[in-house]
Order: C-alpha cells, then sequence, then structure tokens
C-alpha cells in the first residue's frame, strides 16, 4: 500500500472515511455504531494531525481507528469478544469437507458477516484489516503493535474459525 | 511431519518469502490434507472478500461536507467582524459627540455609507439617511 501523507483532515475524511466505514461496520455489523466511529477516528486525526511525524501513515491512522474502537467498547462496558479458544489450531478432519462442498453452501453477504460478528475480537480485527481494508501484515503488525508472526496466525486462525462457522 | 498451518493464509496473502513458498509448495505435492486446506482458505478469504464495500451514510458524508467549508464561515465570519468594529466605532463617536446636531450629514452619510460597503445586510445608505436629516432639522 502506498504510504502518502495526507495533508489535511479533509483529505483524510475524503481518501480514508469509507475504509474506516467499512472497518468499523464489519467488526461491529451495524451501521450506527460504525457511523459513530467514523466520527471519532475523523475527530481524532484532527487533533492528531498537528503533531503527526511522517512515517507510516496507514499504521498511524489504523492504530488511532482500532484504539477508538476499543474505547468504545470499554465505554459501553461491554466485552469485545469472546475469549479466544485454545482448540483452534487442532485438525478436524473427519468433520471437514471437502472443499468444493464447502463453497457451494456459503453465502455470501449475511453469513460472511455473521460468521466474522462470531470470532473472537483479535482474530476478526486482523481479518477484515487484511481482507476488507487490504492492509499487509506489516502494516497490520503496526496498527496492532504486535509481532508480525502474530498477525500471520491470528488471521489463519481467524479464517480457519469463519470456515468453521459457514459449513 | 510438521504442516505448514499459518504458512497457508499467509501465501495467499502474498507474505511469504520465496524459500517459504518452496517449502510450502514441496508440501502441498504430498499432503493431501493440507490442498485441502489450501483451498478451504482460499474459499473463505474470497468469501470475504467479496463482502460488499459499503458507501459512506450520506449524513457522515454531509457533516464531513460541513466541515471542509470552514474558509466560508471564516469569510462570514470576516465581514461580521468589520460590520462590528465599524458598529463600534459609530457607539464611540456618538457618545464622544456632545449632540446629533453637531454632526454634519457628510459625516453621517460617509460613515454609513461605508459600513453599509462592509456589511451587506445593513442595507442601502438612501434609507437611512432621510431619517437622520429629519433629526437634524
Amino acid at each position: 500500500m502506498t504510504e502518502s501523507v495526507p495533508l489535511t483532515w479533509e483529505e483524510v475524511a475524503r481518501v480514508y472515511g469509507r475504509k474506516i466505514y467499512n472497518f468499523a461496520y464489519r467488526l461491529t455489523g451495524n451501521s450506527d455504531d460504525a457511523s459513530d466511529l467514523v466520527q471519532e477516528v475523523l475527530l481524532r486525526v484532527r487533533r492528531g494531525l498537528a503533531s503527526y511525524q511522517p512515517g507510516s501513515f496507514e499504521g498511524w491512522l489504523w492504530r488511532i481507528t482500532r484504539n477508538a474502537f476499543l474505547d468504545d467498547v470499554r465505554r459501553r462496558n461491554r466485552r469485545p469478544t469472546a475469549p479466544i479458544p485454545d482448540e483452534v489450531d487442532r485438525w478436524d478432519l473427519a468433520s471437514a469437507p471437502a472443499a468444493d462442498v464447502e463453497y457451494s453452501r456459503i453465502s455470501i453477504g449475511d453469513d460472511v458477516q455473521k460468521a466474522l460478528l462470531e470470532l473472537p475480537y483479535e482474530f476478526r480485527e486482523a481479518v477484515v484489516l487484511c481482507d476488507i481494508v487490504g492492509l499487509s501484515y506489516e502494516e497490520i503488525a503496526r496498527a496492532v503493535a504486535v509481532p508480525v508472526g502474530t498477525v500471520r496466525s491470528r488471521i489463519h486462525r481467524g479464517r480457519k474459525l469463519l470456515r468453521e462457522s459457514l459449513t | 511431519m510438521t504442516h505448514p498451518g499459518e504458512l497457508i493464509s499467509a501465501y495467499l496473502d502474498g507474505e511469504l518469502s520465496r524459500a517459504e513458498i518452496e517449502q510450502l509448495l514441496i508440501h502441498l505435492d504430498g499432503c493431501g490434507r493440507c490442498a485441502a486446506e489450501m483451498q478451504n482458505m482460499q474459499v473463505v478469504r474470497s468469501a470475504v472478500r467479496s463482502l460488499p464495500l459499503l458507501e459512506l451514510p450520506a449524513r457522515l458524508v454531509a457533516e464531513a461536507d460541513a466541515d471542509v467549508v470552514p474558509l466560508h464561515r471564516n469569510r462570514g465570519f470576516l465581514v461580521g467582524a468589520a460590520a462590528a468594529v465599524v458598529a463600534l466605532v459609530i457607539a464611540i463617536a456618538a457618545i464622544v459627540t456632545p449632540s446629533a446636531a453637531t454632526v454634519s450629514l457628510e459625516e453621517l452619510n460617509s460613515r454609513y455609507g461605508a459600513r453599509a460597503s462592509l456589511d451587506p445586510a445593513f442595507g442601502p445608505a438612501k434609507m437611512v439617511v432621510p431619517d437622520l436629516t429629519e433629526l437634524l432639522e
């Protein structure tokens, strides 16, 4: 992804507003919460731009976005996720159908959104930043402040859980 | 033998080094389980990526647009501020001036004329001046 430093808050809103909204919508599953988050993020960007040091703008922006999301979740006093299950990496060959069978069962849209919402937060966030926002693993690692190896693991485990939900 | 596991997703995302790709492809050749897993991950990844990119809700666009035009607001503020300064000058002049009769019509005209040219909302000077003329008489 190209690293460019927007000069003004308006440019950030114009260029990233829709991406932030889609990130928020896929994390929350509803448009009101997503809209509130976009407003909060843009407010924080506006306040932060003055002190922004040229560097990884994407990492900076998505760190702000995720922090705003988590603050909102804390403010509402509800847990963002189910705890991360220990058994996610377990291979379950007996119950794993062939890929072509799975494909026919997956209906794009509501089912995928529902399955995303069932993911533990860390996995959902990693999958959404990768597949919806289009960030590289390196950018996700910077935004989430974890090693790239952790991002890799979260995305894979998230997809495996999605597969289980969707079949 | 160790199954590559998360290398599969990273491969699909183009996040593997050349060496890792070679290692993975060699493994996939001899492991039906991982080959099936590769297909499964591909399906799930495509499903998530096929979710429609939603438009920003109209109210957010409107709010963003409203914030994009502070220049216009500033311009309005400047006109208002200029008018306020002129009004203040006139008020001070009224206090300092002992009586209205000592103010010449020309002075009033030039003061109000100046204000009218700065503040379009003030109205044409002609509407105001006749009343003042009566007062002076």
